[in-house]
């Protein structure tokens, strides 16, 4: 592997310093499970890897009151620090409360070996179009936790993906932590996900699916990822499903979800088999989330 | 970039100078002469280098070296004590769960994460548990029954 310089900064000053290193390329390492095969393949090469993940609160998972300057969550959000573990998440009694459709694509990722060291942070960072908790954190309206070395700001996970790999970081900032708002009591969740290879390999379609009461009735959120070049959301399917999610509505929801898709081929699979399972993994994810409701 | 560590691979502190780039893979095998951990795909994809990490199953192709400071680290050279084999290589051996033999140590410290968090798994729960460590002889039914005899026997 081509050679770098390994830093493991104790503080946010000391890591900011390095991630701004000028004539540098310095990148952050968290889980390196994107890191080191992308250094392997030199498809990245930096200078200077800066270990991210003892900062402090970043391997964190705790109930907060409000936002920290985000104000947008009211109540009890999640705390979910960058650096905690895919294998941490998809166990964890304080996220499966009532943010489970996070444990569910956290516990999709990759196998035990990779979930055990891939974190949260490193997903969003990579911010492949593929990666699994990105549309369970749409449908959450998590909002991403940035620091840089002009201070802390809070933007919701919509604004965060601009494209393949490309977020909304600022050079030198780092993904602290996401925070997930409060859900009512009987809201349903479900990631529904198909790969080449079960328990390893990238998602070919990801779909996570959620129901929030309201209002006498339910508010549908509806995400996908691998099927455009971030995770959206599916706004028109959303409105069929809180309307009602009758039979028909789903069939029409999995159409809707379909029509906002715009796939490639690639490796893993043509467009045309992808815009296919974005239909059947719809249907799948929402059967999954009506037939918790009705439980 | 030179890094002196301190970390225990089976029970036994070592300290060795590494670089910044060195995977534990590469420290086990070139420095420590550990090499029960197999250099398969370096990729993350076939399990061949698993070791336990605090306990945990980690590609060892996908830590750096210097991640592994002050942690422990346990291989299958660490399984037998006293000249006995642990019960799940007698149980390997037994199932003939082995043929060429290269995916066996990863095999191994998977199965051994996972019986050291949940000591009685069902079948699907070591299938899931083994579904990151590619055989491409036996056809894992044997590789399950094997685990499957050690979970069974309570361990």
């Amino acid at each position: 592997m081509r050679p770098f310089d390994y830093y493991q900064p104790e503080s946010f000053d000391e890591a900011f310093k390095l991630l701004t290193m000028p004539d540098k390329v310095v990148m952050p390492l968290a889980g390196s499970t994107d890191l080191i095969p992308m250094v392997r393949d030199e498809r990245w090469s930096p200078d200077i890897v800066v270990d991210i993940k003892e900062l402090p609160g970043l391997r964190d998972i705790k109930p907060v009151a409000g936002g920290p300057g985000c104000g947008v969550c009211e109540g009890e959000c999640l705390y979910v620090g960058a650096a905690v573990r895919m294998s941490e998440i998809a166990r964890s009694p304080l996220v499966n409360r009532h943010w489970g459709v996070l444990a569910q694509a956290a516990g999709a990722v990759g196998h035990e070996q990779v979930r055990n060291r891939a974190t949260l942070g490193g997903n969003m960072g990579t911010a492949s179009p593929a990666g699994d908790t990105l549309s369970a954190l749409l449908v959450l309206e998590a909002e991403v936790l940035i620091q840089g070395a002009g201070g802390e700001r809070c933007i919701p996970v919509t604004k965060f993906f601009l494209g393949p790999r490309k977020t909304a970081l600022r050079p030198g900032e780092i993904i602290v932590a996401v925070l997930l708002p409060p859900l009512p009591e009987g809201s349903a969740g479900s990631y529904e996900r198909l790969s080449r290879r079960r328990g390893a390999d990238l998602a070919l379609v990801g779909v996570s699916a959620l129901a929030v009461p309201y209002a006498g009735g339910y508010q549908w959120r509806l995400a996908l990822c691998a099927v455009a070049p971030t995770p959206i959301r599916v706004p028109e399917a959303e409105a069929v499903l809180s309307a009602g999610h009758d039979a028909v509505s789903l069939e029409q929801a999995a159409q809707l979800a379909l029509a906002a898709s715009h796939p490639i081929d690639d490796v893993r699979a043509t467009a045309a088999y992808r815009r296919e399972m974005v239909v059947r993994l719809t249907r799948r994810a929402l059967q999954h989330v009506v037939e918790q409701l009705e439980h | 970039m030179l890094h002196e560590i301190t970390f225990n691979v089976n029970g036994e502190p070592y300290t060795v100078a590494v670089k910044s780039q060195h995977t534990l893979l590469d420290v086990l095998r070139e420095k420590l002469g550990i090499t029960s951990p197999k250099r398969g795909c370096e990729n993350g994809e076939c399990g061949a280098c698993t070791v336990l990490l605090d306990g945990k199953p980690v590609n060892s192709c996908m830590v750096l070296a210097v991640e592994a400071a002050g942690h422990e680290i346990e291989t299958v050279e660490g399984l037998a004590r006293d000249g006995e084999l642990h019960p799940l290589q007698k149980a390997f051996i037994e199932h003939n769960a082995v043929q060429c033999g290269f995916c066996t140590p990863g095999v191994l410290m998977s199965a051994k994460g996972l019986l050291d968090e949940n000591p009685h798994p069902n079948v699907d729960e070591i299938k899931h548990a083994l579904a990151g460590n590619l055989c491409r002889c036996t056809g894992y039914v044997r590789i399950v029954d094997a685990v499957l005899d050690v979970a069974g026997n309570g361990q």
